[in-house]
């Protein structure tokens, strides 16, 4: 079977730059799946242009999703297909509610009927989400910013979710807890995970398989076990000797 | 001067002040959604004042269809304008300042183009009601001013419920909010950006089409009070639609009154002195909108 998600030599140019340079990748359904690598690697534009959330100018390669070739498609369709992103930096609307910024990941559902105790599902896995439900989502704090980022995603349910950084300013506990939600996601909803994270120890833990990107290549692919004990990984990304 | 002049001089002051209100409306839906200034608000009022008096006294159509067809004929206008020019222009990455400097030239476009389909001499609208006055409370009112206000207010109403109760409405919001995560939500945010420049044309050409019948017909009816408006969104707070209203009724009441008790002439004197007063001490406006600084 074709993987869920594939990029096929994929190249990204902000005008004359070069800042992605012919990578490959897929992601199975039901995989959860990272990508690491240093600031500046080419990760955040990858994922946004999965999402079809950069300009399509700069786009070289293709990008499939769910059978179709996405690259190029504007993001309201490709969101519309089941593919949700969590933004890096969470982007919650923050002059909405807690309970708008939900009902505005379900934009684009037609089955009004389920959304109601859809939102009661995310607020059953996100408890401090229901007791904000009326606060301006600008109001929250940094790791309550993450679950309604995370939850609102879950809104549209989608086949597969992206997640740009979801550890980024969250204190310890917090990205404990918000990785443990991610697992849960990925396990007991069945919901196909691809993420980026800085924090390459978590990310090791928590995925199975992972990608390792440097300035804009693709240097090593392998299950998150082989590249734990991987010298080379462990020397750049895991601080060890 | 007793009661019944301070009464007729609240209520033209009441009309004037909505009508820069819905201009400021315009101005604030477009910053929200588009981060920009565009100065064809005011001759899209002149052009919805020319189409209304088409609709409703040369073709005869009845003055409540005649608004909604003037409204819907902006609406595309503004739809048009923001996918054709302004939309093209971003894409070629230029920078604002060309983008609003284009809207100038649009604007002027619009101002010699009524000009040409419907001559240089001041039209008469007819007046809408049977009667001249109305008397309410004692005053003698023109009941086109009343109507001014009265539709203003239940314009600005309708677009609150749209807005907050809404989904489409609350997407237009979050798309204003946050692009990004709007168009990953599924949501266009093309359309949500069109139809805020689409909605700010039609309340324009309805506020043209409302103080027709009081000031006449011009080519330059919308140019001072484009301007107005543009004031009246600032001392409102630049974006905010509640202040958009809130400052141009002040505007108009601080106009009308000053033109009536200290003197005419002093009339936009005294009305862009408040502007500036309220750059320099309030920029934010009333409703405290954090706009001015990007």
């Amino acid at each position: 079977m074709a993987p869920l998600l594939e990029l096929k030599d994929f190249h990204y140019y902000y005008g004359n730059i070069h800042s992605v340079k012919g990578i490959s990748l897929y992601v199975n359904e039901g995989e959860m799946v990272t990508l690491i690598g240093a600031n500046g690697a080419g990760k955040t534009t990858t994922m946004q242009t999965i999402s079809g959330l950069t300009s399509p100018k700069g786009i070289r390669g293709e990008i499939w999703f769910d059978g179709k070739k996405i690259s190029g498609l504007k993001g309201h369709k490709i969101s519309a297909m089941g593919l949700a992103h969590v933004l890096e930096g969470r982007h919650v609307f923050s002059k909405l509610t807690v309970e708008e910024n939900l009902t505005m990941g379900a934009f684009m559902r037609k089955d009004t009927k389920n959304i109601k105790s859809d939102m009661d599902g995310v607020y059953k896995r996100f408890p401090r989400l229901l007791e904000r439900k009326t606060q301006l989502a600008g109001t929250l704090s940094g790791g309550e910013q993450q679950m309604l980022a995370i939850g609102r995603a879950l809104m549209a349910r989608p086949k597969m979710i992206l997640l740009d950084e979801p550890s980024l300013g969250l204190s310890p506990k917090i990205t404990k807890e918000v990785f443990a939600a991610i697992k849960e996601i990925n396990k007991e909803d069945g919901i196909t995970v691809f993420f980026v994270e800085q924090n390459s120890k978590i990310a090791l833990n928590t995925a199975s398989r992972g990608y390792v990107m440097q300035t804009g290549e693709m240097v090593i692919e392998d299950t998150c076990e082989n590249l734990m004990s991987n010298a080379d990984v462990q020397k750049a990304y895991l601080g060890g000797e | 001067m007793n009661m019944s002049v301070y009464g007729m001089l609240l209520v033209s002051s009441l009309a004037i002040g909505s009508i820069y209100g819905l201009i400021a409306l315009g101005y604030a839906l477009i910053y929200k959604s588009s981060g920009l200034l565009s100065f064809t608000q005011g001759d899209i009022l002149t052009l919805g004042a020319y189409l209304g008096l088409t609709f409703y006294s040369i073709l005869g159509i009845p003055f409540a269809i005649s608004l909604l067809l003037t409204m819907a004929c902006a609406f595309v206008l503004g739809i048009l304008l923001e996918k054709g020019v302004i939309r093209q222009l971003l894409n070629k990455n230029v920078g604002a300042i060309y983008v609003v400097l284009a809207t100038i030239a649009i604007s002027y476009i619009i101002q010699n183009g009524s000009q040409l389909a419907w001559g240089t001499i001041q039209l008469n609208f007819p007046s809408v009601f049977p009667v001249q006055n109305v008397n309410i409370f004692g005053v003698n009112v023109r009941p086109e001013a009343l109507m001014c206000f009265i539709v203003s207010i239940a314009l600005m109403i309708i677009l609150h419920f749209f807005m907050t109760k809404t989904r489409f409405g609350t997407s237009m919001r979050a798309a204003s909010m946050d692009s990004m995560a709007a168009e990953s939500l599924g949501i266009d945010v093309s359309l949500t950006t069109g139809v805020s420049w689409g909605l700010s044309a039609g309340l324009a050409a309805i506020a043209g089409m409302l103080i027709g019948p009081i000031y006449g017909v011009y080519s330059t009816l919308g140019s001072t009070i484009g301007r107005k408006g543009f004031s009246g969104a600032v001392i409102g707070g630049y974006g905010n639609m509640y202040g958009a209203m809130i400052g141009g009724l002040i505007l108009g009441i601080v106009e009308t009154f000053s033109a009536s008790l200290i003197s005419s002439t002093y009339r936009n004197l005294i009305a862009y002195a408040l502007l500036l007063i309220f750059m320099f001490i309030k920029p934010t406006g009333i409703f405290n909108e954090r706009a001015i600084q990007d």
